[in-house]
């Protein structure tokens, strides 16, 4: 198929605070295409692609469609201009059906009756032609978050666009729902769209994408066709000349020195469960232990119960029934303050709400929980020297872009906010680790460093609980794999029997339906 | 740079609230100037001024930090008018039944009643918040009315002062007026208590651990919550200290000015306190310099009206508009992000 280029920007430079988050980037799109959009977290992929939906408006630069030059002020416009995109986090209203939310916004045929016959065989159609099966009189609420992915895709096509942008569309994605998504984008470009997938996971690109597009820290790094894309290359480019891939945890098969002999005992879970305030049964009858120096991954889609699991365990939810043991002692009715002079670490999965204090100082942050711990803190008295000295420390080590400890939470970004995090919780010579996401929003090498440290203290005994949503990064760490599907454990897997599609049909509680 | 930076909406939210107060008082036909000449320095021209300035200094601090402290846990205490008068009724009342103690004790017993019943006007919101998680600011409000009423009830009962035209109680033992700095005019040792308070406050908010766990609950209480800390005792602990520092300036009031209770003891220093901590925006260590300058403002201020017949309210109109500057930057500030 002879392929043009449909759209390009020029020299786009874009700006926040004092953070240039774009540099003078150039794009380019052609007709027919899968273009991969590739680099680590703040790279700039979704600030490009955000300018060019219209959400952002860029200093500087150019947009070209189809030969015309155009500017896009709002996402009006760009569905206007046939661009659509369809964001990490699904703008849909939960109680309508998926027709409604697909049409809402849109002129129908009929305004003044309910009827929407004629709009509905049309979504149809366009189901039919596509190959995506959706009931369109289901609610939102009821669907699975592959569903509702569709759902998202859908609208972009019922307007009508030729360019649509997916945001790290495979996210919260199981790998069959994966797979399924790759048969529609291939059908797509065979209809004549254009697609742009952004995302920061190497094999999806080489898997999926005509051509690879990288950015890095809001700069272009390469551009090049598959056929002449690497691993290798492609790691560097995302990366950068700063990282040691042989000392990586991530790229470098010899480092990961995974533990699997058995040692003692340090967290036990026997038959927990919890009713929560709306006396829904979020977790039920969960057994699990965890020994010295394990890495216990849990996987499931997100909102299985994971975030109850990890709060019952570090006493802020109080179980309703079962028993958890920590190095023998019934630890069930503990307080998270008494957990936490135990040497339990929490890094939860909502820094915004659960992890950060934006009104106080990084000092303050960086000693939450630990603050009646020496040397931060000796009898009731704050020794701010102490805790300065060692904040100061955290910063550099852990890489945290900040003027000090004294300057405000709220200034920090997202990625600096779950840095803080991490050094808070590395801080502290602990007995289990609680990780929840610990990764989310953190680039390439930031990533390995906190896998890194997590065997570190693994080393030295701790025991680590990792829920997490990227399955592959259980793949990568985890000495055993837990798969939760609507606050069961359904499954536990060893190393030697990890199987990306089987767990994904555990998370999809496939297995627990048949049975 | 920085410090100046900081520091410049506010200079702007004072300069700015003088010059609008002033068109208003340029309106009413009186000359600005003048006006703002007495309000100033009124309180640096005479020691009777500069003491009178002091006599108001200690109970608007004191119910400032009443306020403050709570909203360092993220609580809004606006019960510090009631919190007063219950610490104004406990101290009047130990103060007229153990009246014949000697001033060793009598003195500390009546400034003690008036804190712990402070304290305790103040827990009764605390504990429907600790425990049925009532909202704050409702209770407050409601108790506030009970203690008006409560005030009416000891000073026009038995211990009513017949010959006082207002609902007035007898005075208060003797031995339990607190000690006098300067007789002439009267200053007690009230102003160095209070001095010690605030201090006692800064130390403990910023010093200790119990102190960062209360601002850390202020600043995100579910991430306090999440990283082991009480933070619902933290409620209920700062509401108390709020509720005890208002509780003491009511026991000040009566037993190192009035020596007895008065219906409108109160007069408006919990509202001012309010404007104080809001102008101060929550932090303590602040409040007791904004208060001495609201202080000087309302010592100005009667003077003002004595001697210049410009209503005495237009001081309000300008602590208001400060308060409605002040905030009106941060929402400049929000914007430019």
């Amino acid at each position: 198929m002879e392929q043009t280029t449909i759209l390009q920007m020029h020299e786009v430079n874009k700006t926040f605070d004092k953070v240039k988050a774009l540099d003078n980037v150039e794009f380019e799109l052609k007709s027919n295409e899968i273009l991969g959009l590739l680099g680590g977290n703040g790279a700039g992929k979704t600030t490009l692609m955000n300018v060019l939906y219209g959400l952002y408006k860029m200093d500087s630069g150019s947009i070209i469609l189809n030969g015309k030059p155009i500017t896009i002020p709002s996402p009006k416009d760009a569905i206007a201009h046939g661009i659509g995109m369809v964001h990490q986090h699904f703008l849909q209203i939960n109680n309508y059906t998926v027709l409604d939310n697909i049409i809402l916004g849109t002129s129908v045929s009929r305004p003044w009756t309910a009827d929407r016959k004629k709009e509905k065989a049309a979504i149809e159609e366009l189901c039919k032609r596509f190959g995506l099966e959706i009931d369109l009189d289901a609610y939102i609420e009821t669907l699975p978050l592959g569903v509702r992915q569709k759902v998202e895709i859908l609208k972009a096509l019922y307007r009508g666009v030729n360019i649509l942008i997916l945001d790290e569309p495979t996210t919260n994605l199981i790998p069959q729902e994966v797979d399924a998504l790759f048969e529609t984008l291939k059908i797509m470009v065979k209809e004549g769209l254009s697609i742009v997938f952004i995302t920061h996971k190497l094999r999806e690109v080489l898997h999926i994408c005509d051509r690879i597009s990288v950015l890095r820290e809001g700069k272009n790094v390469v551009s090049l066709t598959r056929k002449d894309a690497s691993d290798e290359m492609l790691v560097r480019a995302m990366v950068g000349e700063g990282m040691d891939l042989q000392k990586s945890v991530i790229f470098s098969e010899s480092s990961k020195k995974i533990i699997t002999t058995k040692r003692e005992t340090v967290l036990q879970l026997e038959n927990v469960s919890l009713v929560n305030s709306d006396k829904i049964n979020v977790l039920s009858d969960i057994s699990f232990e965890i020994g010295a120096g394990e890495i216990l991954g849990i996987a499931g889609v997100a909102g299985n119960g994971q975030r109850d699991l990890a709060e019952v365990v570090m006493g802020i939810q109080t179980a309703t029934s079962g028993t958890i043991k920590f190095m023998n002692e019934d630890i069930t009715q503990s307080s998270t303050k008494e957990n936490i002079s135990r040497g339990f670490v929490y890094i939860p999965e909502d820094r915004l709400a659960d992890g950060f204090l934006h009104k106080a100082s990084v000092a303050y942050n960086l000693i939450l929980g630990y603050h009646n711990l020496p040397p931060y803190s000796n009898k009731g008295i704050v020794n701010w020297k102490n805790v300065n000295a060692a904040s100061r420390e955290m910063i550099k080590k852990f890489t945290i872009k900040t003027t000090g400890p004294d300057d405000a939470g709220g200034n920090l970004s997202g990625g600096n906010i779950q840095r803080v995090m991490i050094a808070r919780a590395f801080s502290q010579s602990s007995k289990l680790m609680v990780a929840h996401n610990p990764t989310r929003g953190l680039d390439i090498p930031s990533m390995d460093f906190v896998y890194k440290n997590i065997f570190e203290h693994a080393e030295t005994g701790m025991a680590t609980l990792l829920l997490s949503e990227d399955l592959d990064e259980l793949l990568l760490i985890s000495n055993r794999i837990a798969v939760m599907y609507r606050g069961k454990i359904v499954g536990i897997l060893p190393r030697e029997k990890f199987d990306k599609y089987a767990i994904g049909r555990m998370m999809s509680g496939y297995d627990q339906e048949s049975k | 740079m920085t410090q100046i930076k900081k520091s410049l909406p506010y200079i702007i939210a004072v300069v700015g609230a003088f010059i609008a107060a002033g068109i208003f008082i340029a309106a009413i036909q009186y000359n600005p100037f003048e006006a703002y000449k007495t309000l100033i320095t009124t309180s640096f021209r005479t020691p009777n001024g500069f003491i009178q300035t002091l006599m108001k200094w200690v109970p608007l601090t004191l119910t400032a930090l009443a306020f403050t402290v709570p909203l360092s846990s993220g609580k809004y205490n606006i019960g510090a008018e009631g919190q007063f008068l219950a610490g104004a009724i406990g101290a009047t009342t130990v103060g007229i039944l153990l009246a014949d103690l000697p001033p060793a004790l009598l003195i500390p017993l009546v400034i003690i009643a008036g804190i712990i019943t402070g304290a305790l006007w103040g827990l009764i919101s605390a504990w429907l918040l600790y425990q049925f998680n009532i909202n704050e600011i409702l209770s407050t409000v409601l108790l506030n009315f009970i203690s008006f009423q409560l005030v009416d009830y000891v000073a026009t009962g038995p211990w009513r002062d017949p010959s006082a035209g207002a609902p007035t109680t007898i005075a208060i033992g003797q031995n339990g007026y607190l000690p006098m700095l300067i007789k002439n005019p009267p200053l007690s040792i009230g102003v160095i208590l209070m001095i010690l308070v605030a201090i006692g406050i800064y130390f403990y908010t910023n010093k200790t651990t119990s102190g960062y766990e209360l601002v850390a609950t202020g600043a995100n209480p579910r991430a306090a919550k999440v990283h082991g800390i009480d933070t619902r005792k933290m409620f209920l602990l700062s509401m108390v200290i709020g509720a005890a520092a208002a509780g003491l300036a009511g026991a000040m009031e009566v037993s190192g000015v009035q020596h007895r209770l008065i219906e409108g003891i109160h007069s408006n220093f919990a509202t001012l306190g309010l404007i104080i901590g809001l102008i101060s925006r929550g932090k303590n260590q602040a409040v007791p310099f904004v208060a001495f300058f609201i202080a000087v403002l309302e010592v100005g201020a009667s003077a003002m009206q004595r001697t210049m017949m410009i209503p005495s309210q237009v001081v309000l109109i300008v602590e208001a508009l400060i308060v409605i500057f002040i905030l009106l930057s941060d929402l400049i500030k929000r914007r430019q992000k």
